[in-house]
């Protein structure tokens, strides 16, 4: 595995070089928050190498909050009236530098949706195959985050391709992962020079450190052991529910929520069909055509997206939860339901009914 | 502030054992610093939980609409002003309420305190005489308290309970301040230059309605945003459709919101959606002489009239 | 390059003022043809989501009008709407649109001549600003 040192001028230097080739994401302060934006060689600068997170997960980059799908005439002159054609995109090759690992490890979970033997996502799957990932990795975590509980870690390069560490100092420690993070290495140098038995030892060091940092929120073992009812019937919901009031910011934050509703819409006679992000805290997200409500209650909203996450997911891909821990709902949460204190009410709850 | 919350969990306490009410609303202790949770308790033994200090923004009112049954509640000076629009409303009868009134010197906004100690993530805060001590990773800092309140609560006029059962503590000295400054110099700006702030206020949108789910007056079964025949607005992150979406939501609060701020500290990307519920409150105190949520037997400014009720506008 | 005629939607009241802009048509009064009329039950029958859809469709200005003060055929309808339209124009303007867009009146139907005044006066006044570019609704700027 290759490993190089870089100063932060080598770092810039290199995504500025990117940005030459290729189209480079990368998170900067908007406002008084972070978030991932395209970059050019000037703005190589503003990128935020120390920022937390960002605000929104950076899931946008291949499921957009809303994009278009097809384009169709409602004209009936118009001799394609009435046919969908789809909206050309952008798949050209890009990288998004900076991701924090429980990010990337989050695009892997949503993976099993998107792309299966069976269906593919045709604009998921073609912008995961146009995009490098260069990740961040936390050296001083949040005390919101919970990554370690949930298969991933702050120096996780499960969903990378190469893993930036910052070493302190202005020095960067830059770690191929994966193949195409090789090609990216060869396609622009990142120059810097073969770290030494020091720089590894430090970056041992900061990994261990972060680990540590990290409080762990339990064993996650019984989702998979125990039965799906004995969760979906506990008593917990009443109280897990009250505070809640059903908006989508837990949803649209969290980089591993993926539902989507699909609207038409029609601009005096041509129209698109969009593709937009939904929650399943919206009483719309189940309304059936017949009026009929599956899921009308709150308490039934809010324990469907607990249920997905820690039992539903689990059972049917046995790929554990589908939380990576990065805790933004848990920070703006506006009523602050936490799930770490869901986690752990579904659990000991259970447990008690044993 | 902070023994408010010996004397709130004595009174819920009191209210359970005696049967008086089924269950109280409060809040408990947040998980995280500077939150805490919306908590329903109805037995004596849980009022341990309740819990008082700078970080209750949420308006507990918004948990009153179509709840039946008798309802003790804690409730700010915004708070009871939102009761009072409910019972106006037929969402909440006054008589099933037991007010525990909290007379308020204001909620505290984190987001100003992040954006003092530079950082999202606050290990720990503490409060006493007008000061507040923030710490996390490398900062360790003491801040003034009035620095820090949410903005609605640096211009509240209420901040003692407007209708109340019992009150946790002595009344608080009400302030006499500007409530309108802002709307004023924006008011006095341009079309252009309106329309370009407002653009960009609301380009950072991502539609998840907390602004609107936080809010105790938006209890429509469907809300127009839901509508689909018609379809009044678009549901993507058009800047057109954002703006629509949020003028109707103002809109819908006119006459009504007593700026308890939940709107704005729930929107996750910080917009300042006050702006347009504080035009609407300014107007109608100018037209109609009329300030939301404070007396209980009168009616909502738009669901009544006077027969010389200002027309210049109208040809 | 013919010059530009601005579309005006006009939501009239179906007991005075659509029947104003009846007798103006019949009594053959000069009035300019900018205007498409959306008959209505009431003033008070307005809600302001009806004038954002005119304005998210294209329409460069939008007039309201209704039965005068103690006129209303519902006794009270035009009072309410009164209350509403003066927020809501306060509102829309507070956000940048132009005020020039937006007329209110009260005509009776036996005010041909008022009618036919106030159409002209509403087709200048949103001549004057031009054709509308904001909160129109046009294909979805989502990426």
């Amino acid at each position: 595995m290759k490993r190089l040192v870089l100063t932060k001028d080598e770092l810039t230097a290199w995504v500025r070089r990117m940005t030459e080739g290729v189209k480079v994401f990368a998170p900067v302060a908007v406002g008084d928050y972070d978030e991932f934006r395209l970059v050019d060689s000037d703005q190589a600068d503003l990128i935020r190498w120390s920022y937390q997170n960002t605000r929104l997960s950076p899931k946008g980059l291949f499921h957009p909050q809303a994009e278009r799908m097809f384009k169709f005439s409602t004209s009936k002159e118009d001799p394609e009236w009435n046919i969908l054609k789809e909206v050309p995109k952008d798949f050209s090759p890009r990288v998004i530098v900076g991701m924090r690992p429980c990010d990337a490890a989050a695009l892997k979970i949503m993976d099993v949706n998107f792309d299966t033997p069976e269906y593919k996502d045709p604009w998921w799957v073609r912008r995961r195959k146009a995009t490098t990932i260069v990740g961040l990795a936390c050296t001083s975590p949040s005390s919101t985050c919970f990554c370690t509980s949930v298969n991933s870690g702050p120096f996780d390069t499960k969903g990378l391709d190469v893993l930036l560490v910052p070493l302190g100092g202005g020095r960067f420690l830059l770690e191929v992962v994966s193949e195409r993070g090789e090609e990216l290495c060869q396609q622009f140098g990142p120059g810097g020079k073969e770290a030494d038995s020091e720089a590894i030892a430090t970056y041992e060091e900061l990994k261990k450190k972060a680990e540590a940092a990290l409080v762990p929120i339990g064993d996650l073992s019984p989702f998979k052991e125990r039965d799906m009812l004995e969760f979906f019937n506990s008593p917990i919901w009443d109280e897990v529910q009250f505070a809640c009031i059903n908006c989508g910011v837990c949803t649209y934050l969290c980089p591993t929520c993926w539902c989507f509703d699909i609207q038409d819409e029609v601009y005096e006679s041509e129209g698109c069909r969009l593709r937009l992000w939904d929650s399943c805290m919206f009483p719309l997200f189940t309304l059936h055509g017949s009026g009929h409500n599956p899921r009308a209650e709150k308490l039934q909203r809010v324990r469907q997206r607990f249920m997905h996450k820690l039992k539903y997911y689990v059972d049917k891909y046995g790929q554990g939860v589908a939380c990576v821990g990065c805790g933004r709902c848990v920070q703006f949460c506006p009523v602050n339901i936490d799930i770490r204190e869901v986690i752990r009410l579904m659990l000991v709850q259970c447990e008690c009914a044993v | 502030m902070f023994d408010y919350t010996e004397k709130i969990r004595e009174i819920a306490r009191r209210l359970l054992q005696e049967k008086k009410v089924d269950g109280i609303i409060g809040f408990k202790k947040g998980t995280i610093p500077m939150m805490n949770q919306p908590v329903f308790i109805t037995s004596p033994d849980r009022v341990e939980l309740l819990h008082w200090d700078s970080w209750c923004g949420v308006n507990l009112a918004n948990y009153l609409p179509k709840r039946e049954g008798r309802i003790g509640i804690v409730a700010k000076g915004c708070d009871t002003r939102s009761i009072v629009v409910l019972s106006q409303e037929n969402q909440v009868q006054r008589d099933q309420l037991y007010i525990i009134g909290v007379p308020c010197r204001g909620m505290l906004d984190r987001r100003k305190v992040w954006e003092v100690v530079g950082s999202a993530d606050v290990k720990g805060i503490e409060e006493g005489n007008g000061k507040v001590r923030v710490w996390g990773n490398g900062f360790d800092l003491k801040l003034e308290r009035s620095e820090l309140l949410q903005n609605n609560c640096v211009i509240c006029v209420h901040r003692n309970p407007v209708v109340f059962d019992e009150l946790v503590a002595d009344e608080v000295e009400e302030q006499s301040v500007d409530r309108y400054e802002d709307i004023r110099n924006i008011e006095a700006m341009s079309s252009d230059e309106k329309w370009n702030l407002f653009q960009e206020i609301f380009s950072r949108c991502i539609r998840c309605y907390a602004c609107r789910n936080a809010c105790p007056f938006c209890y429509c079964p469907q809300c127009f945003v839901d509508e689909s025949r018609p379809q009044w607005v678009g549901k993507t992150i058009d800047r057109t459709d954002t703006l629509t979406f949020h003028l109707l939501r103002a809109f819908h609060m006119a006459g009504r919101c007593t700026d308890c701020g939940a709107c704005e500290r729930a929107c996750p990307v910080g917009i300042p959606v006050r702006l347009l519920t504080k035009k609407l409150e300014k107007d109608v105190k100018e037209l109609y002489g009329y300030e939301a949520g404070v007396q209980l037997d009168e009616r909502p400014p738009l669901d009544t009239y006077k027969p010389d009720d200002p027309e210049d506008f109208i040809k | 390059m013919a010059e530009w005629e601005p579309k005006i939607l006009a939501f009239l009241c179906n007991w005075c003022s659509y029947g104003a802009a009846d007798l103006a048509g019949v009594s053959r009064l000069k009035q300019p043809p900018n205007i498409r009329i959306i008959r209505i039950p009431c003033s008070g029958r307005m809600n302001p989501k009806f004038i954002l859809q005119a304005l998210r469709k294209g329409a460069d200005g939008v007039w309201v009008s209704g039965c005068h003060p103690g006129d209303c055929h519902y006794i009270e309808g035009n009072y309410y709407a009164r209350r509403k339209f003066a927020l809501f124009k306060n509102l829309l303007e507070y956000v940048g649109i132009e005020p020039e867009r937006l007329h209110f009146s009260w005509i009776s139907s036996a005010e041909a001549t008022k009618f036919a005044a106030v159409a002209k006066d509403v087709v200048e006044s949103v001549k004057k600003v031009g054709p509308s570019s904001r909160l129109i609704k046009r294909e979805a700027e989502v990426e």
